[in-house]
């Protein structure tokens, strides 16, 4: 019955990666070009230390490593320390003379040497030497992209205009928990979580999308470590460039025009051997974190659309149909012209996205994410006085928090009442307890255990 | 003697809204009503049948607190 | 939940949806009706008096349009332009209008839009209009000429205009402005160029009743025919410093764009350029009610226009604009509407508070020269006006006449007379003094009348002033035209069309009027006044709120911060009693009702010019009776209702702009304390709508900094709470009413029908009621304020 509010869980990769196993981690190493991308996201002290360490071939003394940061830093270093243990980059071992120390794992520092300075096996994908007859300009790409990726979307808001997906698109969709079948209802429904996820930033949607996609990929016989080193080959491709399909198995050229399907590659016919990577794939392991700078920067000002006045008013310069769903999951729209559409955000209709599983956060971020280039010249883009507001209603809803449970109440003695708290609290089982008048509540589940406990308990004490 | 409740815990974000269940708890007639266990300043203890009576009392007042800002017309 | 009879036996759904009603609707009426404040006592017949064609709804026509999936009025099908980047405008076939201001046409767009069409929001970016048949009568008035609104508006829109739109325009035009009445040598003519139009009207019974015809003439149909004289455009003192901002010019403006505005910017100042020929017959003096309610009937409103200057049957006044008189751009707009074809239109002036109204006035009354009348809502003013008056034209001592109950000038002679509403309209026996003005009044003829805050004042009391003054040209000011309560279609006939309406943002972005910063302060409601206020009856409800520990500590607060930075503080309160104590308990002077003029004066020059005075309490006397000194921070802690009028009016106790200030900061403060989750969070917001629409925004302070902190705050523990409970719970019933302001314009009996205790609160308060035979104030020593006490012995 506890009804907190739960946000979409997008993981950035190295989140991602922790919940690897670890010989999958270290199978991963083996390509340079995923070694680059997580070394490219990790923190910058992180950054320093591994290049610190990166040419000594032997552990390195946890005291010695101390002693190059300010004991104020400590705290820092301990963050580090534990990232990069868990992402398996470094581990800790026993030196001579019973010393600790951190030693780089081998896979790892030889594949990131090589991605850093080139040398050993070429790693990233290679240019197609004759060139395209029929280039295609960057312009072509974009379009292609957002208009495949739009594809998966319009599906999600169910506008019917737009052609159907792919089984394969579906069933990440319903993998992913964002869309899912009502009992006795044959279309798919979008979900709590569908309607997070269509608020977030575009490469912040492709990238948790890709990772419920590769989630599955063993289901598809597709090998997850080719896949990963795959799409890190492709964050580091460039834009308008060609790359040939040949030295590609079969797993990858199935992977591959999935890829093709949302948007991140673009090919003119499956078998022309050559495809153009599309800025949706050049975004991929930035992960949420990048994608947040992205909306800071000029390219989403040129392409804003959003215009929020002080008295709720909101005017979004669009025609697109899915553009226009997702204003209408927040706002109540009163005015539809050619090229403009007039909504205004009540309390009402906040709370109506509220209940399907939206956040106030999420509908902020988005009005500031799509902002009209006119409201960057005088800021704060969003009105904070709306923003605020936004936020105020959400909290509104939160002034009760219900969790289920069972009351414990009416003890003989403090001790007694001590005894079966201690006994609920170590286990996790506590919700709320209080010494005056000796009332406790714990979890509905855990209320057959505490008391069997009390049973035993009062048993004994009474022998 | 020991004595177990299955129920709901409400907490309440501040004492003035558990005033608010008391009252809205007052109001009822015995069989309706839907505190089991007044536990503290914000906090109280009710039946889970009546849970979703209570929310929409509460959504009923929390409307009546507030005035649509914007004018569409 | 006060009700408490609530029925459990219906299922469910039934009951909340009971419940929701109960408090939606019969819980607010209790407090808030903002109607009594606005709108005062109905008058029965408004209807009348106001043409077909306005009735017209345009919003009716718009309905056949489809509505998309979400509900939104679908006008996708409007043709969009190829160039409509470069255009300002999207017309709705509802006759809504939005109009980007950031266009480089906006400044084109704006003066249109606002001469055609009602303003409905004017936040940053984009604006909302509304085209209502008053507003396209209003258009005509000033000049615009129905083919040009069409066309315009045409090159203005993104879209094509919908036909239903050209439709209404015309429908609402066509016949307008037509027709005007003309005083000329004390004699009223029905004036026109279109001699059809005359002569369908003389077809009209009712109309041939009301001509006035002279034996001498003998010309088969009794017509005048006679050339106007070309007119020449009227200069209003010295041309403003900071006129229109050049350079945008030429930028993106599409060709057929400019080139119109000028033409229309040009046909406003020359309309009469060519000498035209008008037909008119004279009225009888008698029946000019009748012949302009017999006009609008046929679609024929009569237009009042002054031909002042070539008025030679009234004298000349001798007044002038002082040479230190400079206007802004916008007074001169404003102005130059008004006087755009060298006569004298009638209509109203609607600028912020603050923003100069008076001046604006002033100018008129100089540009016409004839003798004037002013009117004023309370003593106070009268006397604001004289010195207005006095500050920017030539206008000495001998020639302004106040006539209030406190100051009986001699108007013999006068030129210009200043005097309140309730002094012309009173029905009681004067004094004799009185009795003289007024004859004299009435026999006069006005060049002039200026109806200084006209939306204080109900239609009834209008068509009482209009029919006891005579008076050429009527010219309404006022800050606060809010839309919804049909006060528009009374003053648009009773004194004319609106002529000008600012814009609030763009006074404050070019530091006309002060940048404020609106909050809203939530103060949580202490959990002891919380139950008795969910539990007690709805009269008391009001005390608990604003009696509620938590908001006691927040002014307090609020005061301790601003009086440190040097800030000048006035703090509202509508709720006497809550009044009191505060400013008891703060040890702070205040003013209300029963407080004597004396003492009023003393307390307002005391924060005024003591450096330790930094703070003033006052009731909502303050909101008309006199004039606050200026102040910086305002604190509201108890308001009526929901009224948005007073919401604004108050607001404009701190728009006077500083000297130096600079425009982007902010340098004023206006704090609004409510407690949380009470009824007053709801007539807060409502309070707030015409501002927000403005483009105003309150931001909502839920917590503020280093309260919690600061130990000098009264209430900091439960034991003085719970004191402050007890006393608040033994106050009587009248204590948790608000202050009834005798007089008060619009007033109604009270909503809970106890009126007999506020009898206290009524005997020395301001002028209105007793303004005749006012006694010696009846408030005497023993309410004196103790602090004010101790000031005066020093």
């Amino acid at each position: 019955m506890s009804v907190q509010q739960r946000t979409l869980d997008c993981k950035d990769l190295h989140s991602y990666l922790k919940t690897l196993p670890a010989a999958v981690l270290d199978r991963l190493y083996n390509h340079p070009a995923t070694c680059l991308a997580v070394f490219r996201e990790l923190p910058e002290l992180s950054r320093i230390y591994i290049m610190r360490i990166l040419f000594v071939d032997q552990a390195v003394p946890k005291a010695i490593m101390g002693s190059w940061v300010s004991p104020n830093s400590a705290r820092e270093l301990e963050d580090i320390v534990k990232l990069l243990t868990e992402l398996r980059v470094w581990q800790e071992v026993e030196m001579q003379g019973g010393l600790k120390g951190w030693l780089l794992n081998p896979t790892f520092r030889r594949n990131l040497k090589g991605a850093l300075l080139g040398g050993g096996n070429e790693w990233s994908m290679k240019p197609n030497t004759d060139a395209d007859p029929k280039a295609r300009g960057i312009a072509v790409l974009d379009e292609y992209a957002m208009g495949r990726w739009e594809c998966v979307l319009h599906f999600m808001v169910g506008s019917h205009q737009h052609e159907a997906i792919s089984s394969d698109a579906l069933q990440i969709l319903q993998h992913a928990g964002l869309m899912k079948k009502e009992p006795g209802d044959n279309q798919l429904s979008i979900t709590k979580d569908g309607f997070q996820f269509l608020l977030m930033d575009t490469s912040a949607q492709v990238w948790y999308f890709l990772l419920q996609y590769l989630d599955t990929a063993n289901s598809r016989n597709l090998d997850l470590i080719d896949c990963l080193g795959f799409l890190f080959q492709l964050s580091f491709s460039t834009l308008g460039q060609d790359y040939s399909t040949d030295s590609m198995n079969d797993g990858l050229q199935k992977f591959l025009q999935h890829l093709r399907e949302f948007g991140l590659v673009y090919q003119r016919k499956r078998k022309d051997g050559r495809f153009y990577p599309t800025r949706l794939a050049l975004d991929i392991a930035a992960g949420p974190k990048k994608s947040m700078l992205n909306s800071l920067n000029a390219s989403s000002q040129a392409t804003g659309y959003i215009v929020v006045e002080t008295n709720y008013r909101v005017y979004a310069y669009t025609d697109s149909s899915l553009q226009v769903a997702l204003i209408a999951l927040f706002c109540e729209l009163i005015y539809r012209f050619p090229n403009l559409v007039v909504g205004i955000i009540t309390r009402e209709s906040v709370r109506e996205a509220l209940k399907r599983g939206i956040t106030a956060d999420q509908i902020v971020s988005f009005l500031r994410q799509h902002a009209h280039s006119e409201c960057y010249k005088e800021p704060p883009v969003l009105p904070s006085t709306i923003a605020d507001q936004i936020k105020l209603w959400a909290i509104e809803r939160d002034r009760f928090l219900y969790k289920d449970g069972v009351l414990y109440n009416q003890f003989d003695s403090q001790a007694d009442f001590e005894i079966l708290r201690n006994y609920a609290q170590e286990r996790g089982l506590l919700v709320w307890h209080t010494l005056n008048g000796r009332k406790m509540v714990v979890t509905k589940e855990g209320h057959d255990e505490v008391r069997k406990f009390w049973k035993r308990h009062s048993r004994n004490g009474s022998m | 003697m020991v004595n177990a409740t299955e129920g709901v815990l409400v907490e309440c974000a501040d004492a003035a809204m558990k005033q608010l269940l008391l009252h809205l708890d007052e109001k009822l007639p015995p069989d309706k009503k839907f505190i089991l266990h007044d536990l503290d300043e914000t906090h109280v203890f009710i039946a889970s049948k009546h849970l979703e009576f209570l929310q929409s009392e509460i959504d009923c007042f929390m409307d009546s607190v507030s005035f649509p800002l914007a004018e569409k017309d | 939940m006060a009700g408490g009879s609530r029925k459990y036996g219906k299922k469910d759904g039934d009951r909340y949806d009971a419940s929701k009603k109960k408090f939606a609707g019969k819980k607010r009426k209790d407090f808030e009706d903002e109607s009594a404040y606005d709108e005062g006592i109905p008058d029965g017949n408004e209807a009348e008096g106001v043409p077909e064609a306005a009735k017209h709804f345009i919003e009716v026509e718009g309905e056949r349009q489809g509505e998309d999936e979400y509900g939104a009025k679908d006008y996708r099908d409007l043709q969009l332009k190829p160039d409509h980047k470069s255009r300002p405008l999207w017309v709705a076939p509802n006759g809504h209008i939005f109009l980007e201001s950031f266009s480089p046409v906006y400044k084109h767009a704006h003066d249109f839009l606002i001469a055609i069409s009602e303003p409905v929001c004017r936040p940053e970016h984009i604006h909302e209009y509304k085209l209502t048949s008053y507003s396209l009568y209003a258009a005509v008035s000033v000049g615009l000429q129905t083919h040009d609104i069409i066309e315009y508006l045409k090159r203005l829109s993104k879209t094509a205009v919908p036909d239903g739109i050209v439709d209404f325009i015309k429908i609402s035009t066509l016949s307008y402005g037509k027709v005007k009445l003309v005083l000329k040598h004390n004699r009223y003519f029905v004036e026109s160029q279109y001699p059809d139009v005359i002569q369908k009207l003389l077809k009209d019974p009712v109309i041939q009743e009301c001509r006035l015809r002279h034996s001498v003439e003998s010309s088969t149909d009794g017509l005048i025919t006679q050339v106007q004289s070309k007119a020449t455009s009227i200069q209003f003192g010295k041309p403003g410093t900071s006129g229109e901002e050049p350079g945008e010019e030429g930028k993106q403006v599409p060709d057929d764009i400019s080139n119109f505005y000028d033409k229309m910017d040009k046909d406003e100042d020359d309309e009469d350029d060519s000498s035209l020929q008008t037909v008119a017959f004279e009225v009888n003096q008698e029946k000019i009610e009748v012949i302009q309610k017999r006009c609008i009937q046929l679609e024929y409103p009569l237009l009042a226009e002054y031909d002042f200057r070539n008025d030679t049957h009234n004298q000349d006044i001798n007044i002038d604009l002082r040479p230190a008189a400079v206007l802004r751009p916008y007074q001169e707009k404003s102005l130059r509407k008004m006087f755009g074809n060298g006569r004298a239109r009638s209509g109203l002036i609607v600028l912020p508070c603050g923003a100069g109204k008076s001046l604006v006035g002033v100018t008129a009354c100089c540009t016409v020269r004839k003798r004037a009348l002013v009117l004023c809502n309370s003593g106070v003013s009268v006397e604001q006006w004289k010195a207005q008056f006095k500050m920017w034209s030539t206008a000495d001592d001998s020639m302004i006449c106040r006539f209030t109950s406190d100051a009986k000038d001699k108007p013999h002679g006068c030129s210009i007379l200043i005097t309140t509403f309730n002094m012309i309209t009173h029905q009681q026996k004067r004094s004799y003094e009185a009795d003289q003005t007024m004859k004299w009044l009435q026999e006069q003829e006005w060049g002039i009348m200026v109806l200084d805050e006209v939306h204080t004042i109900p239609a009834r009391m209008f068509r009482r002033v209009l029919t006891i003054v005579q008076a050429h040209c009527k010219l309404g000011l006022t800050a606060t035209l809010v839309r919804e309560d049909d006060k528009i279609a009374d003053l648009n006939f009773l004194i004319g069309p609106k002529l000008y309406e600012a814009n609030w943002l763009e006074l404050q972005k070019r530091g006309f009027i002060a940048r404020v910063q609106c909050a809203e302060v939530w103060c949580p409601m202490s959990p002891e006044f919380y139950r008795e206020y969910l539990a007690c009856k709805s009269a008391k409800k009001m005390l608990l709120f604003v009696m509620n520990p938590n908001k006691f500590r927040a002014c307090q607060f609020l005061i301790r911060y601003h009086e440190r930075r040097n800030d000048k503080i006035i703090v509202f309160s509508d709720n006497v009693y809550a009044l009191k104590h505060y400013a008891l308990t703060m040890n702070k002077p205040f003013i209300y009702g029963p407080t004597s003029q004396n003492e009023r004066l003393q307390i307002l020059q005391n924060f005024k010019l003591n450096p330790k005075v930094n703070t003033i309490f006052v009731s909502k006397v303050a909101d008309t009776s006199f004039d606050l000194p200026d102040a910086n921070v305002l604190i509201q802690i108890s308001s009526h209702g929901g009224s948005r009028r007073q919401e604004a009016q108050r607001l404009g106790r701190i728009l006077r702009a500083k000297k130096g200030a600079i425009a982007e900061e902010y340098n004023a403060f206006f704090y609004t304390l409510v407690s949380q989750d009470t009824l007053e969070m709801s007539f807060s917001r409502k309070r707030q709508r015409f501002l927000v629409n403005q483009g105003y925004s309150y931001k909502v302070i839920t917590r503020m900094a280093g309260m919690d902190q600061d130990q000098e705050l009264n209430y900091k523990n439960k034991e003085e709470q719970a004191n402050l409970l007890q006393m608040v719970l033994t106050a009587s019933d009248i204590d948790a009413d608000e202050e009834r302001v005798p007089g008060e314009i619009g007033g109604r009996p009270g909503p809970f029908g106890r009126r007999v205790g506020t009898m206290a609160s009524m005997s020395g308060a301001d002028d209105a009621v007793y303004m005749e035979y006012k006694r010696p104030s009846a408030s005497n020593n023993l309410s004196k304020h103790p602090l004010f006490k101790k000031y005066r012995t020093k």
